[in-house]
């Protein structure tokens, strides 16, 4: 297709603002040109069956998308901040998260913090089990303190009520002299601790 | 009302699960099958589950034999079921914490009645649950029935916080270790109380009556 660098009132006569008359009579032979050969070109409308029905099957294939999806599909989003506006906006939210931290309290569970003796100078290691540890007799092991047999082990529990017994070389369960003890059920005994 | 009846089962099967959770790999399969039971029956009957679970690992973790074990667990239900009712009939329905430390209670020898004594004395739920739990380890000192009821209750009754509640063992092996009796020492402490029921707190509020200070707790004890 040759290019064609036409008058832009000719331009004007192609898009139909105005007519061949009221071009300019230098212009009219070259309106009348491009007039020709507008009506050479084939306006029919393209037939390309087989690609249109592919295309919409496609279409019609694919399931609608949810309202979800359009909400969560990632969008670019452009901010533009006023630096000046930082100050009272972060102002804003400081006194919001006080007023929240001080609308709500955060409860705490109350912990106290306990050491635990055993004297066993014969001992070659002692470990804690109770209530606090599932019963586990590797969980806590004790240090030994002193040469002559203190195995100590300070731990932070949970107020409320424990049940518990040192395990000396891992095999024999040994209440706490020191503590009030109960029926464990087995025939031994546990210690209390109440806190 | 029909949803309540609906999500009935499913709460259910949700404690069956995280019953069988906590016992996975603690505790042989037929032990855990029979908690699981146990322990689902329990919880429907608004009773708490944990005091049956720590027992069935306890005696795993002690290598008890699966039927001494069980045996165990069935008596602490039967316990939880008998503190619920004792709460009950001193006009409480007592939430999963206050039944535990019933049931602890009684473990440590206090009876059904007890434990309504206590319920009577109107305290408020977390203090009559640290009460339940004082009283149990009174009885475990060797303070008689009588004269652990009489010394927590007046304490309950004295309004003094529960901190003053906690200090009554310490109290207790503290005058026992003078050579006083436990019931004794019990008794002294509850007629302390009681004069501070009737006149108002001493000077420094939130300190048990005039004793010498606990010892530490637990105390460093002699060789094993």
């Amino acid at each position: 297709m040759s290019e064609h660098a036409f008058h832009p009132l000719v331009k004007q006569l192609l898009d139909g603002d105005i007519t061949l008359a009221d071009l300019p009579a230098e212009l009219r032979a070259e309106g009348e040109e491009a007039v020709r050969l507008l009506a050479g070109v084939d306006r029919r409308p393209v037939e390309l069956p087989a690609v249109s029905r592919r295309v919409m099957r496609e279409i019609a294939s694919r399931p609608a998308r949810s309202a979800w999806r359009r909400v969560m599909q990632p969008r670019e989003i452009r901010l533009r901040v006023r630096p000046w506006l930082l100050a009272p906006a972060l102002a804003i939210a400081a006194a919001l998260i006080l007023w929240i931290g001080h609308a709500a309290p955060v409860t705490q569970a109350s912990f106290v913090t306990v050491r635990f003796v055993l004297v066993a100078p014969e001992a070659r290691e002692v470990s804690l089990a109770g209530t606090f540890n599932q019963w586990d007799a590797h969980a806590t092991p004790l240090v030994r303190t002193s040469p002559n047999g203190v195995w100590t082990a300070t731990l932070t529990l949970p107020a409320g009520q424990h049940q518990y017994a040192f395990v000396v070389d891992g095999a024999r369960w040994v209440p706490d002299p020191g503590a009030p003890a109960v029926d464990d059920g087995f025939g031994r005994r546990n210690s209390v601790l109440t806190l | 009302m029909i949803i309540s009846l609906l999500a009935l089962p499913l709460t259910l099967i949700g404690m069956q699960q995280r019953i069988a959770e906590r016992l996975t790999g603690r505790v042989s399969p037929d032990v855990a099958a029979l908690v699981t039971q146990l322990g689902t029956a329990a919880a429907a009957r608004g009773l708490p589950v944990d005091p049956m679970i720590q027992k069935a690992i306890e005696g795993s973790a002690k290598g008890i034999p699966s039927e001494r074990v069980v045996t165990a667990v069935r008596l602490v239900a039967m316990q939880l079921d008998t503190a619920a009712a004792a709460l009950r009939e001193g006009g409480l329905v007592g939430d999963t914490l206050m039944i535990a430390a019933g049931e602890f209670a009684i473990t440590a020898g206090l009876s059904a009645n007890d434990i309504t004594a206590l319920a009577r004395t109107k305290a408020s739920a977390s203090a009559l649950t640290v009460g339940l739990r004082v009283a149990g380890t009174l009885a475990a000192l060797g303070v008689p029935p009588a004269e652990t009821i009489g010394l927590v209750s007046a304490t309950l009754r004295s309004g003094q916080p529960a901190e003053s509640l906690l200090l009554l063992p310490a109290h207790v092996q503290s005058e026992m270790a003078k050579g006083i009796t436990p019931a004794q020492a019990a008794a002294g402490l509850e007629r302390a109380a009681a004069a501070q029921a009737r006149h108002g707190p001493p000077p420094n509020r939130g300190q048990p009556p005039p004793h010498p200070a606990p010892p530490p707790h637990p105390s460093p004890p002699p060789h094993p």
